[in-house]
């Protein structure tokens, strides 16, 4: 198992380095000067560029400055943004990071906990009226835009029901000695609308996932044995079938483990949520390299923890794998 | 005053506890009485501000609401108003030449010695947030910090012919310019409000972006920073040591949504008040009907014009193979009709210019009516030219050359790819065939900064005196401003004069701008003049051209309409 971990480990760390290193490299190369917005309404003077490219490191060669960015990184300093006045990318990141995690993690406990009971419980009743009509639910949601849903509930239960809370994290006249239980509550109400449209596509694939593999376990001799030794049916799905039908949902949580911070960019603007999409959007616009290479360095980091992370947990919950 | 940090400070250093009187050490009770009587004056000034919460919805975060850090980015500076009161602010007319059309703010009054001269004396109830006074060193402070090329390069090119800015005392700072020009006052007062040389002197220019201090600014208008969440809100709350009257809103929340629908849902669900420009959104509709709402027309400075490239996109030495034709660019502008496309996509408060000036510029003019819709006009034009279908496939050619080129237009603005597909669809009825490129925001600028494009689809934030034209439409602007090398040396001369005169400036400007208009270096499209919105909740509104909300203190809340959010 160690060396087996030690591999995967060094496998991450070099598709991780290559994810970055590719990045870096396209964004230089793609056309657009970080400084030329500056200068669009009154043009700055050429030792006022100068002294910006310098203090940007923009007048270093392109292999230098990736160094540069690879130091800095394994130092924790991702540069200053260029649009922020030089404010520390990793302020700038750790600012917005707690909201985007707020929201994609809020998405994946609703996915997970919804969508592996409702798979669960069409399996138990495959073919049946309920399964179709299930089905059918969870195909539509699967099939059903985000950003489309999202501006259909904004406009319904906020404007026009105004049931909701169209955005933000917090009634912005909340005050900030508001007491815990308000400013809970508080949060709860605003994340309803944002939780509902980024989890409802991913809770149909849950389902689906969550359903053809419970039906599988179902068909298991173990479960049979456990039917048979009169067991409650509660039980016997739960304890002897879930268990077996573990293995396709981890793979599931470790491919959508990045839907914590890279997932959410629409939804957040959508919503005016303040996470990370409203920075990297802008960074995208304004060609701030060093914060769209720190959002770049945190997406990739996640997305390959995630899935070091999911094959780590199948391994250890599958007695095959560690065999093989 | 407030003396927590005193104590902290002292606690840090491990001194011993000592006896207080109301917490307060007796060996420091001489400077904080003294504190308190410098205080007196300003604090008998004060009332008490009003209730309510105005809700103001923005696209873009106001990240350094500081003077001199601003880069022309007009969230931030609609925030720094709101905390840094500048010497003078303009009155209505916007006559920013006149001295006499100024209102007073941090300087009480204002004395020219003599041409190259100008003395203000500061209003000595004005205080710092944190109860220092306002003083002559501030001025010159900021007017030293805006001059400084590492902060950004910009202030130093507007502030150029500002000499020295000297504290002559507490409370007198004299300007003294290298040249007599009819800009002298609006150059003093306009560009860069004071800042606390006391907190700020000792940081190096370069170092102020990051310091704390642009997280909380300490400054002298009718707010304070009270809040602010990342990504999220700017909330200011009325400034106690405020002198120039009551303030009449009690918080002012900067709500930051990107999304122009997220902005709509916001104002229509009731969580936001107010809201600048519904016209750039794809939908105003929706906001006109509301009938909580009210929309004020507010004259921009914004200018959104085609701009037409004089020069080979290819080799810039040569002259642009279509586009150089003075007729061309005549036919151009006659085909399209451009009061229709401007209201289309600014709202109905909005006109065509007559040349390049923004709807506030404009105003102060007295321009010109623009030149009229004319199709037939632009036909007689290209064919006097010579410009014919000779070889029949439907498009204009001449020695060879068809009558084609490309517009270019940045990817993020609705209504600047509306108004290309509009014109190129006038221009094909003519038989001129263009092809829009619509490119991305960041593309766009660098192409149009390098000059590689055939026609721009481009906006400038202009400044709100004329004299701004010099930058983009003068021989001297060429490799700055001036892409395009739009140069008439009869243009340069009345700029310049314009510039230097004190009595007739207007003139000059105005028949530089009929120059400008006749030799067609762009088709100016429209000087938008913005549709704010405001709640009906609030009373006595007042909005300003150059900085919408800098006037909010003036306002009042309606009581019987007060929410929640305001306290009720």
């Amino acid at each position: 198992m160690s060396r087996w971990l030690l591999r995967r480990l060094l496998g991450a760390a070099v598709t991780l380095l290559l994810a970055i290193t590719l990045v870096f490299f396209l964004m230089r190369l793609t056309p657009g000067d970080p400084l030329a917005r500056l200068s669009e309404d009154r043009p700055l003077p050429p030792e006022a560029i100068a002294a910006l490219r310098a203090r940007y490191g923009l007048d270093q060669p392109l292999p230098r400055q990736y160094a540069a960015f690879l130091g800095g990184a394994l130092r924790g300093d991702l540069g200053g943004s260029i649009e922020h006045g030089g404010r520390p990318v990793r302020t700038l990141l750790g600012e917005r990071l707690p909201a985007t995690l707020l929201l994609g993690g809020s998405a994946l406990l609703l996915n997970f906990t919804l969508g592996v009971w409702l798979g669960v419980w069409q399996a138990a009743r495959r073919g049946g009226a309920a399964d179709h009509a299930a089905t059918v639910l969870t195909l539509v949601a699967y099939a059903t835009p985000s950003f489309w849903l999202g501006i259909v509930l904004a406009w319904g239960l906020g404007t026009e029901l105004r049931w909701f809370p169209v955005g933000f994290m917090h009634a912005v006249w909340l005050p900030p000695d508001a007491d815990l239980l308000t400013r809970f509550r508080d949060l709860l109400w605003h994340l309803v609308l944002p939780v509902v449209t980024l989890s409802a596509g991913t809770i149909g694939a849950t389902v689906r996932f969550q359903r053809a593999a419970m039906i599988e376990a179902l068909r298991l001799d173990a479960v049979r044995t456990a039917r048979s030794k009169g067991l409650p049916e509660r039980a016997v799905r739960w304890r002897h079938a879930w268990r077996n039908a573990l293995g396709p949902m981890l793979a599931l949580f470790g491919l959508w483990l990045p839907l914590l911070v890279a997932g959410s960019v629409f939804v957040e603007q959508i919503f005016s949520w303040p996470g990370l999409g409203s920075l990297v959007a802008e960074a995208i616009g304004t060609r701030d390299y060093p914060v769209l290479m720190g959002a770049t360095l945190l997406v990739s980091t996640t997305i390959v923890g995630g899935n070091l992370l999911a094959d780590v947990l199948q391994r250890w919950l599958d007695p095959r794998l560690r065999a093989a | 005053m407030d003396l927590a940090p005193l104590s902290a400070a002292a606690r840090s250093a491990g001194a011993e506890p000592r006896a207080t009187i109301l917490g307060v050490t007796p060996t420091r009770l001489p400077y904080l009485l003294a504190a308190l009587l410098a205080g007196a004056p300003a604090l008998a000034a004060q009332a008490t501000p009003g209730r309510g919460t105005l809700v103001i919805v923005v696209a873009s975060e106001p990240t350094s609401p500081v003077p001199t850090l601003w880069r022309g980015d007009q969230g931030n500076r609609e925030v720094s108003d709101l905390l840094f009161l500048h010497l003078a602010t303009p009155d209505p007319s916007y006559r920013l030449t006149d001295e006499k059309a100024w209102q007073p703010a941090l300087a009480r009054s204002w004395r020219r010695r003599d041409s190259l001269t100008l003395a203000f004396e500061l209003d000595p109830r004005a205080r710092w947030e944190d109860g220092v006074a306002v003083t002559a060193r501030d001025v010159a402070f900021a007017a030293d910090r805006a001059g400084e090329p590492r902060l950004g390069g910009a202030l130093a090119t507007l502030l150029r012919r500002v000499a020295s800015v000297t504290a002559e005392s507490e409370r007198v700072v004299v300007f003294r310019f290298r040249e007599r020009y009819s800009e002298q006052f609006y150059d003093a007062v306009f560009h860069a409000p004071p800042l606390p040389a006391h907190l700020l002197a000792a940081l190096p220019p370069d170092s102020v972006g990051t310091s704390p201090f642009v997280q909380r600014p300490v400054g002298n208008g009718p707010y304070r920073l009270g809040q602010r969440v990342a990504g999220q809100q700017v909330t200011l709350v009325a400034n106690p040591r405020f002198f120039l009257g009551r303030v009449g809103i009690g918080r002012l929340i900067f709500l930051l949504a990107p999304s122009p629908e997220a902005r709509v849902n916001l104002l229509l669900s009731g969580e936001a008040d107010a809201m600048d420009n519904i016209y750039a959104l794809p939908n105003p509709a929706r906001l006109e009907a509301a009938p909580e709402f009210q929309r004020y027309p507010l004259p921009g400075l914004v200018l959104n014009f085609a701009s037409l490239n004089l020069r080979d996109p290819a080799d810039t030495a040569r002259p642009h193979p279509v586009l150089a034709d003075v007729a061309v660019r005549r036919a151009l502008t006659l085909a399209v009709n451009r009061e229709s496309m401007s209201r289309t996509a600014y709202g109905p408060f909005t006109h065509a210019p007559s040349g390049p000036v923004s709807a506030l510029v404009g105003r102060g003019l007295d321009a010109p009516p623009p030149p009229p819709y004319d199709t037939a006009a632009a036909r007689r034009t290209l064919a006097a030219a010579g410009w014919r279908d000779h070889d029949g496939d439907g498009v204009l050619d001449r020695d060879g050359r068809a009558l084609t080129f490309r517009v270019m237009v940045p990817s993020v603005s609705a209504s600047r790819i509306r108004m290309a597909a509009e014109m190129q669809e006038a221009w094909r009825r003519l038989g001129i065939r263009a092809e829009v490129e619509q490119v991305e925001r960041a593309v766009y600028s660098a192409r149009f900064a390098a000059g590689q494009f055939d026609v721009a689809m481009h906006g400038v934030n202009q400044d709100p005196t004329p004299s701004g034209l010099t930058q983009s439409w003068s021989c001297t602007g060429t490799g700055g401003s001036n892409v395009i090398h739009y140069c008439n040396p009869r243009v340069d001369s009345l700029l310049a004069r314009g510039q230097l005169s004190t009595r007739d400036a207007g003139r000059y400007y105005k028949e530089a701008v009929r120059l400008i208009a006749a030799d067609q270096p762009a088709i100016f499209l429209a000087a938008p003049v913005a549709g704010i919105v405001v709640h009906r909740r609030f009373t006595r509104v007042q909005l300003r051209a150059e900085s919408t909300w800098a006037d909010a203190w003036r306002w009042s809340l309606r009581p019987e309409l007060a929410l929640e959010r305001d306290g009720r």
